[in-house]
């Protein structure tokens, strides 16, 4: 049974349409990432589901009742603010302790919830300080360790560590995992980083503009993106595109004319009419240089030597952007051209409405 | 061995150590912070200046409250005094007996007045800078406009209403259009500085479970704190300012009476009592400067760094 359902939600900001319906369900221990470009709505709809905003029409489900009109607290969700928020005049203890203060319990077991918390985040010498003498991921912990005495049963993240330095970033990311495996409560976590999204989320939300884009497991998103959106938003670098029209289907195959660049037979098994615009989407990573069963010759404006890969950007004949992705160190020189290739199963084709064509 | 050698390395780095400090501390100096000699006199020229124009007729003050009255008015004029005493500040609570009460009563009417004021400020403030309501603008507005005016443009209507509610000749004569005048200001002062403690401590403790009140009481009062304060001491002296015309006209019965209609005692028929007079003045304005001191201990900058990333 899902925890937490999302039904037809919406909301307005007076004339503005933020989340323009969104449907979905959360299952209890899953770790769920809302992801997508600023603007999208994902803050918005993770405040909503924290109370923090209230609801214009929809739903929101949470244990089997409704709780649209209640606070907070009773909704049993404990949440962690971009800007960790804590009270810079109480020690961490204090701060850690707080939820329990506002509850009146006991001071043994505030001591007791404080500690234990304090020890599963390695917080235990830094109780008796100020969060200001603290440096970012520790102020991040504590945090994390306001939200997790209270024992919510859903855990809201909003963008957690999008202040933090790249270093930080990444270690928190597998603390933050860890906790998740240990706790095994239900976790939602905003970003607009897809490599978070990506390495965190049992379940991945790409939200496009108010509307969820598609919804699915971090590899289902990779290999079978629903449309151009999600294709080109999840994997990094993005994937490339290159427009084309239909020539025919027969349910087998659809040729698709690339331009200057040939005809390229792809296996689709949908019937499409000839002459629709079509978009190619093929990822930087499974390109391979020399022939493939697809190939074009480009020539490379920059060339990035990152050891571990090497990135190459240029510019088809068409215009469009094109970027390789290969391993290691191999021979490419700027304002050189050279061949790639990539496997016909590799590629993504997209229709003029910018769904996937399978 | 090997002690003894890491000793004489020690003291073959600290030797030129002891050199190198000296020119990294001239050096340290951010450029931007770097004046030549002949700047730096200028600025303490230039502080001097102004500081003496400011401070003159204090100094003044002081002098002429060490002198005998005689001295006052000998030819030509000596500005330090001959025969420096503190006479005056005894003698002087035998001329005006009362003066003890009326330094009270300043001081008391203040307290009051600055009591009031953050009881009434402090809520409004919070409201103005966290709720959205309507007409909140327009009360901004109205209360700068109320600033505009000064007390003594309202005195004859004020008069009036004083006079139907019965309040002439009370402490409240004083009190009531003290707090009154100093309220609008205060709640502008106390808003801006409501609206720099971030909105993310607000929600933080709503999600967890915090009433609005209990937020205001245990995260937002402590915070503010440097800005209360701040109003406080404003407000204090601003009602310690502004006693004078509200009691000369609201108030006749000595026993009431603040230090600045107080001094008039020293008036005499036929003379002033000069030394008397600013001894007077300078003990009446002693505890507005010990509260200062006190409150000034609570102006703890950067209270919030670390609250949220910036």
């Amino acid at each position: 049974m899902s925890q937490l359902s999302l039904k037809n939600l919406q909301k307005s900001f007076n004339e503005a349409h933020i989340i323009k319906g969104i449907n979905l369900e959360v299952s209890e221990g899953e770790f769920v990432v809302f992801v997508g470009p600023s603007g999208c709505g994902k803050s918005t709809l993770l405040r909503m589901i924290a109370g923090l905003e209230d609801v214009s029409s929809g739903e929101i489900v949470i244990g089997g009742n409704k709780v649209n009109d209640l606070p907070p607290v009773q909704r049993g969700i404990a949440m962690v603010f971009q800007s960790y928020a804590l009270y810079p005049h109480m020690t961490v203890f204090e701060n850690i302790a707080f939820p329990l203060r506002v509850e009146r319990l006991p001071q043994a077991e505030v001591e007791q919830r404080v500690n234990a918390a304090a020890k599963v985040l390695q917080l235990e010498s830094r109780l008796q300080q100020r969060p200001g003498t603290l440096s970012g991921g520790q102020r991040q912990r504590v945090a994390i360790g306001r939200a997790i005495v209270r024992q919510p049963k859903i855990f809201l993240f909003d963008e957690p560590l999008s202040n933090l330095d790249a270093a930080l970033r990444s270690e928190m990311r597998i603390e933050l995992m860890e906790l998740h495996k240990r706790l095994g409560s239900t976790m939602i976590y905003v970003t607009h980083d897809q490599v978070e999204a990506m390495t965190m989320a049992d379940k991945i939300v790409v939200l496009d503009a108010g509307t969820i884009s598609q919804v699915g497991s971090p590899l289902e998103l990779y290999h079978r993106p629903d449309n151009l959106f999600v294709a080109g938003f999840i994997g990094s670098p993005k994937m490339n595109f290159i427009s084309g029209t239909v020539i025919g289907s027969d349910g087998s195959t659809i040729n698709v004319d690339l331009g200057a660049l040939g005809t390229i037979a792809l296996p689709r098994t949908t019937k499409i009419g000839a002459g629709q615009q079509v978009t190619l989407g093929i990822r930087p990573e499974h390109l391979r240089l020399g022939k493939g069963e697809f190939s074009l010759s480009v020539t490379p404006k920059i060339v990035e030597h990152l050891g571990i890969h090497t990135v190459t950007y240029s510019t088809l004949p068409a215009g469009e952007n094109f970027v390789g992705l290969y391993e290691g160190d191999p021979k490419v020189n700027e304002s050189e051209a050279h061949d790639v290739g990539f496997a016909l199963s590799q590629a993504h084709l997209f229709d003029q409405a910018g769904l996937a064509i399978y | 061995m090997s002690d003894v050698a890491r000793t004489t390395e020690v003291a073959a780095a600290d030797s030129p150590a002891i050199v190198k400090p000296k020119r990294r501390v001239r050096a340290s100096k951010p450029m931007i912070d770097r004046y030549r000699w002949f700047e730096i006199l200028g600025l303490y020229a230039g502080l001097l200046v102004f500081l003496f124009f400011v401070l003159s007729p204090f100094i003044e003050g002081f002098m002429v409250s060490l002198k005998p009255l005689a001295q006052l008015f000998s030819t030509p004029y000596s500005f330090i005094p001959k025969r420096a005493s503190f006479d005056a500040y005894f003698q002087m609570w035998q001329s005006v007996p009362m003066l003890g009460l009326y330094i009270f009563n300043s001081f008391f009417i203040s307290t009051v007045v600055t009591l009031i004021v953050i009881a009434v400020v402090v809520p409004a403030a919070y409201a103005f800078a966290r709720f959205q309501f309507a007409g909140a603008g327009l009360m901004l507005g109205a209360f700068l406009a109320v600033n505009m005016f000064s007390g003594a443009v309202l005195l004859i209507p004020l008069f009036r209403l004083m006079r139907s509610m019965g309040l002439l000749n009370t402490y409240w004569a004083m009190i009531v259009p003290g707090a009154a005048f100093l309220i609008p200001s205060s709640i502008w002062l106390l808003r801006t500085y409501l609206i720099r403690i971030p909105k993310e401590l607000d929600e933080a403790a709503w999600v967890d479970g915090a009433s609005r009140l209990y937020t205001l009481r245990r995260v937002i009062l402590p915070l503010a704190m440097p800005g209360i304060v701040v109003v406080a001491i404003m407000t204090f002296i601003g009602a310690y300012a502004q006693q004078f015309i509200f009691a000369l006209t609201f108030n006749s019965k000595s026993e009431f009476m603040p230090l600045p209609i107080g001094l008039f005692a020293f008036f005499g028929k036929q003379e002033v009592v000069w030394n008397e007079l600013m001894a007077a003045s300078f003990v009446g304005v002693l505890p507005v400067m010990i509260v200062i001191v006190f409150l000034q201990r609570y102006l703890v900058a950067g209270l919030t760094a670390g609250a949220v990333k910036q």
